[in-house]
């Protein structure tokens, strides 16, 4: 009688196990993943590889473990090196950080757990200037594609005065796959088109003005007369290039706990549209943010004294 | 009863040798322990420190240690393996858990654990074959000169606790000899009574000290001759062991086999991502030598003597006169 309750108890606690999502081994195949490896701000690629059979146990640190050599602190959650390349203080700290789909992760990499067609992109980068960069352009078409965080979110195009650019922002995440929503419904992953006058009104492309540290764009747009001029900054913060008035930006930032917003702007209606042109993996792939003049792309930040 | 850790006069090297000698060996494979991370070596350290007890004659110790040892590794391996969630093969998940939240099993969390506690493990046997063996008076007599009232108080410290174990077994039988009708008697009144008998023992302790002049500013040693004085360069001299050599002499090996290993890079172990045991040489080499160091506590038979000791009556030895 006692040894049928026992066998009848440890059933119910395996049934509950289970249910609970335990189990044994590394749990079931949840596709593959892309993983990206580079240094300073994307300009030096260092691995890039497409990672399969990623389990459901796994997790950003442990597809990192696996693909490449690394060395650890603090218990293992925290990264120091990557195929030799450690984190340093001399000559501006300089630290690991990690974006998967294009957005800072709140969570370390060991607790960021993996669902498949991610794109994980590690950057060691100059952080003087700001260790806060919330959203990177370098995963295009993430996070428009499967959304980021395990969630899927809609996808809108405000059009504020971009004209043809609007329409070439469509096209071209329209190509990538993704079908943006009619209107702007909450919680939507947005991107802002126009001339940056007016998308300046928008509290998330606002932070752009207030500076690196708050929006983690390394681009400014000073006021000149009645217009603007868009100023690219170095890891330092410090505007060290002034682009030409068809100059055009695309970069990604974001407010608070809500989506990423991504603005394609310029200062006049020219900027707009070349920045337009360049949301394809080939323009944005590894870039923080990318700005274009005369029709040449610019990674951004810019290099020291431009 | 006796603690299987207690000290135990019986004639061995390890004995016979003086506490710091024995300090120096023990304390070398020790030393390996926590210089190493390759679980070769540490099985070897471990081998060293089981061989040593087993030749000292302190089996008992070993075995004593070995399960302790045992008991506190597992919970070690078990902590490291919840906790620590590093490592490329999961081998079990165990959903959420509240303050750790996913918890996920990975085999090089294991070996990781597996290591802090094997060597917990060599520490533990090496400290029971050390407590079995070394005299407590040797190693207080040995500390004397240097912090006097500090080794009074041990050597008053290890001579009452016994004496107390002894009265709360005889207070226990005594509570069991009443009968199996009487009442249970509580552990808080068996307690009660113990500290009582402790504290009158401690009264009568401190006034035989004082009696004997140990109030006195410097504490004194009395000689064989029957004054008070520090024993001399001679006395403590005698006290050394023919043993000693041969224990300083392995620790000190001991300990030049690891840093020269830890210098070839025999300590070839890692746990993360994936598990790496390394099998070189060098740390086949290493973990092989102090091995072998646990022979050291091993009795030499008698050299056979070129000389006959007694000979047939009658018969004169060789080399005598005539002969």
């Amino acid at each position: 009688m006692i040894r049928r309750r026992g066998t009848a108890i440890a059933g119910a606690l395996l049934a509950l196990l289970a249910v609970a999502g335990c189990g044994l081994g590394p749990g079931d195949d949840v596709g593959s993943v892309e993983l990206t490896v580079t240094r300073d701000f994307g300009a030096e690629p260092m691995l890039q590889r497409s990672v399969g059979d990623v389990a459901e146990s796994d997790t950003v640190m442990r597809v990192l473990e696996r693909n490449a050599e690394i060395e650890t602190r603090y218990g293992g959650g925290f990264v120091h090196s990557i195929e030799g390349i450690e984190a340093e203080d001399r000559g501006g700290p300089r630290d690991w950080f990690f974006y998967v789909d294009g957005v800072e992760s709140p969570v370390g990499a060991a607790d960021y757990p993996l669902e498949g067609g991610e794109r994980i992109w590690w950057d060691r980068h100059d952080w003087g200037a700001t260790n806060h960069i919330p959203a990177v352009v370098g995963s295009w078409p993430a996070p428009f594609t499967d959304g980021y965080g395990g969630r899927s979110y809609p996808v809108a195009v405000e059009c504020r005065g971009g004209g043809d650019a609007c329409a070439t922002v469509r096209e071209r995440l329209g190509a990538a796959g993704v079908e943006p929503a009619s209107g702007s419904p909450p919680r939507a992953i947005r991107v802002l088109v126009g001339p940056w006058a007016r998308l300046r009104s928008d509290p998330a492309a606002a932070q752009i003005e207030s500076g690196v540290e708050e929006s983690g764009v390394f681009a400014e747009f000073e006021r000149e007369g009645s217009g603007y001029r868009l100023m690219g900054l170095d890891p330092e913060g410090d505007a060290v290039r002034d682009f030409g008035p068809g100059a055009g930006l695309v970069a990604a930032t974001r407010r608070y706990e809500a989506p990423p917003v991504w603005v394609v702007t310029g200062a006049a209606a020219a900027g707009v549209r070349a920045a337009a042109n360049l949301l394809d993996a080939t323009g944005l792939r590894d870039r923080f943010a990318v700005a274009v003049e005369a029709g040449e792309a610019i990674p951004l930040p810019l290099e020291r004294g431009g | 009863m006796r603690s299987p850790l207690a000290y135990t006069p019986r004639p061995g090297p390890l004995q016979a040798a003086s506490p710091g000698a024995a300090v120096a060996y023990l304390g070398a494979l020790v030393t390996v322990a926590f210089l190493y991370s390759s679980p070769l070596v540490l099985c070897g350290a471990g081998v060293a420190a089981v061989l040593a007890g087993r030749l000292a004659s302190a089996t008992r110790a070993v075995r004593a240690a070995v399960k302790l040892g045992l008991l506190i590794a597992l919970p070690i391996v078990v902590v490291n393996a919840l906790v620590v969630d590093r490592g490329a093969t999961v081998v079990a998940r165990l959903g959420e858990w509240p303050l750790l939240g996913p918890v996920e099993v990975t085999a090089e969390a294991l070996a990781d654990g597996a290591v802090f506690g094997l060597r917990a493990l060599v520490a533990m046997v090496a400290f029971a074959v050390y407590s079995a063996c070394v005299d407590p008076d040797r190693v207080l007599r040995a500390l004397r000169p240097l912090a006097a009232r500090s080794a009074l108080t041990a050597a008053l410290v290890s001579r009452l606790v016994p004496v107390a174990a002894a009265d709360a077994a005889r207070l226990r039988d005594a509570a069991r000899l009443r009968g199996p009708g009487a009442a249970p008697v509580g552990k808080a009144p068996l307690a009660r009574r113990l500290l009582a008998g402790s504290l009158d023992r401690a009264v009568d302790v401190a006034a035989t000290l004082e009696l004997r002049g140990y109030s006195l500013d410097h504490p004194r040693i009395r000689r064989a001759t029957g004054g008070f004085s520090r024993p001399g360069r001679g006395e403590l001299a005698t006290r050394r062991s023919r043993f000693d050599r041969r224990f300083y002499a392995t620790g000190a090996t001991v300990l030049l086999i690891a840093i020269a290993g830890e210098l070839l890079g025999a300590d070839a172990f890692r746990a993360f991502p994936t598990i790496e045991v390394g099998l070189a040489p060098a740390t086949l080499a290493v973990a092989a030598l102090i091995a072998l160091a646990g022979l050291a506590p091993l009795r030499r038979k008698p050299r056979c003597r070129s000389t006959p000791v007694a000979t047939a009556p009658g018969a004169r030895p060789l080399g005598a006169p005539g002969a």
